[in-house]
């Protein structure tokens, strides 16, 4: 049996609609399963609903419709109301660590608050913050600092330290290393992994870093306007892709190896100057190299290709293996 | 032998503090580029690539910041010395640049359109001629509905779009230099690749030099002829493109280059990692600025920064030690 240490199941995000304005689908049905001690990278660019998907899970915003379960316990997920008893199992962390500390705020205030809410540790606060410090490898002097003394990486841990200290099930980290220079990316990466597999934590990796997101989650979502396109273990995505979108983003990361740009063949890329807002057949049939009519008019749904590994695609799961 | 086109020569620029303090920020940078070259400039956020580009236009915001030595010179005309006239055809006109943030860049209450036709008539170009101007420089960046995109303000586009404008907008004047600096650090790979590719042939065709700033190592294999490797505010390694991702001459692009994750990294095994922090550059002692970091740091290192040592092939490092006895 798979532990499951939290699943969404048919989310739907619709914003607008009111007063005549066009809708905006930004999350159309997508279910997720993250297995307890696990990564679930998800990916996509700017508009694919990544962050929606990020926000919801975590409770920044309420879903059109759809459920949440965490650690077995279904979540009543609505825009208003008490929130601590998600916080306790969820956690986000964000991109830029500066403008998510409170700039008057010492880095020992900011996690004696996050207990003080949470009325945890009251005996012993001042341990466990140096105890959260010394789990992002961070020494005591760092207590008295404010933000501004920090650099980007110890900032990033800060934070990182900040959601450990309510002892979540699962931590959102929306793109934790993008705003962080190239020489402190590998020092946050490699942080993370250990203490994951310290405390056992399950991850939500939202990245568009995609050698990063195949360096550390264990299985992949791809998205793409609001859907999920392709799904399995990271190794079957990054390896053996098979949604058109998911070979096009594999082939547009830039490889930091002379020899593989020289051989690089023109980017398989359509030109996508536009989202183009598709009402019928598959969202990604306009950029697509392999598109046929069938495509523009029946949307494809997520289907199991092999073992684990889920593609949204006609041409792909109509191909012999 | 392609000529040298534009050259710094031993820059350095300076911060005013209180008190009458000036902390040096780039601290001796020399660099040529020759006409249709494509030059890499790599480093991390304070290392002063940004600076240093912002120098060569003399768009460094002045006070605080100033050019304290050295020159910069434009086919053998030092820019320093030129008047406001003959800079304002300089800027953007011979040397244009395109800056990270793109939907900053531009007037959001103004057509796109109107914003290149007003560069182009900054120039001396009239406003029929720059309208077809502009037209031609739209569909040249990939913009298949040039007239729409004429018509529209910058929100209405998307980020890709807006970088292709900005590209377009520096491209009208046919500079014969274009800096870029990170254009494509906020759109997403496939974005990306498509202003990587356009670039890449746009340069093919006018044969422009291009300065690309960026801190992503993969952009610059994909991209350039040449990398210059900089950090506190110096160049630490120059050299062709293959040579440096094959053999690196400084600890600290090797560093870099093993920072990031490959293919055959192994799953979820631990990054190596630089440790340390980068340097602040207004703290700097004697000696290297990188010895805190440095796995393979002597004694010599303390007591005097390396300069630039020639390590053969094009190649130079700032680091005492070669490289082969690493």
């Amino acid at each position: 049996m798979v532990d499951v240490a939290l699943s969404a199941q048919q989310l739907v995000k619709f914003y607008g609609g009111r007063r005549g304005r066009q809708v905006v689908h930004a999350l159309n049905d997508v279910s997720v399963v993250l297995e307890r001690g696990k990564t679930l990278g998800v990916v996509g660019e700017s508009g694919s609903g990544k962050s929606t998907l990020a926000r919801l899970l975590v409770g920044l915003e309420a879903p059109t419709s759809g459920s949440l379960e965490i650690d077995g316990e279904s979540i009543h997920m609505s825009e208003r109301g008490d929130h601590r008893a998600l916080a306790r199992k969820i956690q986000l962390v964000f991109q830029d660590p500066f403008s998510s500390l409170d700039p008057r705020l010492t880095v020992e205030r900011a996690l004696r608050e996050v207990l003080h809410v949470h009325k945890l540790h009251a005996e012993h606060e001042s341990e466990r913050i140096s105890q959260l410090l010394a789990m992002v490898g961070l020494t005591k002097r760092f207590a008295t600092r404010f933000p501004h003394e920090l650099s980007g990486g110890q900032a990033q841990r800060v934070a990182i330290a900040r959601a450990l200290a309510v002892e979540p099930e699962v931590i959102v980290l929306d793109e934790p290393t993008s705003a962080l220079d190239v020489s402190v990316r590998a020092e946050i990466i490699n942080l993370l992994i250990r203490i994951q597999d310290e405390l056992k934590l399950s991850y939500i990796f939202v990245s568009h870093d995609l050698s990063m997101v195949r360096h550390i989650s264990d299985d992949i979502a791809v998205m793409y306007l609001g859907r999920v396109v392709e799904a399995g273990r990271y190794d079957q995505v990054f390896e053996t892709p098979l949604h058109p979108y998911t070979i096009a983003l594999a082939a547009a990361i830039p490889v930091p190896d002379p020899e593989h740009e020289r051989s690089r063949t023109s980017a398989p890329v359509s030109a996508i100057l536009q989202v183009e807002h598709v009402t019928q057949g598959c969202p990604y049939a306009p950029r697509c190299p392999l598109v046929e009519p069938y495509c523009r008019e029946v949307a494809p749904t997520l289907q199991e290709k092999a073992d684990g590994h889920f593609v949204s695609c006609h041409v792909a799961l109509r191909a012999s293996r | 032998m392609t000529s040298t086109l534009l050259s710094l020569r031993d820059l350095h620029i300076g911060i005013k503090r209180r008190h009458h303090r000036v902390d040096e920020i780039v601290r001796g940078v020399s660099l040529d580029v020759d006409a249709g070259e494509k030059v890499g400039i790599v480093g991390e956020s304070g290392s002063g690539k940004t600076l240093t580009m912002l120098a060569i236009l003399r768009l460094l915001a002045s006070p605080p910041l100033s050019v304290l030595e050295g020159e910069v010179l434009l086919d053998g005309e030092d820019l320093a010395s030129i008047g406001d006239r003959r800079l304002r055809e300089v800027r953007g006109g011979e040397i244009a640049m395109v800056y990270q943030d793109p939907m900053s860049s531009l007037n959001p209450l103004l057509h796109v359109g109107s914003q290149i036709e007003e560069t182009l008539r900054a120039h001396g170009v009239s406003s029929e001629a720059a309208r077809v101007r502009t037209r031609e420089v739209l569909l040249q960046v990939g913009l298949d509905d040039p007239e729409r995109v004429r018509l529209s303000f910058p929100h209405q586009l998307s980020g890709g779009m807006i970088q292709r404008v900005m590209i377009a907008m520096a491209l009208s004047t046919s500079p014969r230099v274009l800096i870029a600096d990170e254009p494509t650090t906020a759109l997403d790979v496939t974005i990306q690749r498509q202003i990587l590719e356009l670039v890449t042939s746009l340069q093919a065709t006018t044969h422009m030099a291009v300065l690309w700033v960026t801190h992503d190592l993969g952009v610059v294999a994909s991209l350039v002829d040449r990398v210059v490797v900089m950090y506190a505010g110096r160049i630490v390694e120059t050299a062709t493109t293959p040579r440096l991702f094959e053999r690196p001459s400084h600890p600290y692009t090797k560093a870099l280059l093993e920072s990031l994750p490959t293919q055959s990294t192994q799953h979820r095994s631990p990054l190596h990692q630089i440790g340390g922090t980068p340097p602040d550059p207004t703290q700097l002692s004697t000696g290297c600025p990188f010895r805190f970091r440095c796995p393979y740091v002597i004694a010599k290192c303390s007591e005097e920064e390396p300069p630039l040592i020639d390590r053969g092939s094009s190649t130079a490092a700032a680091c005492w030690r070669d490289p082969t006895e690493w």
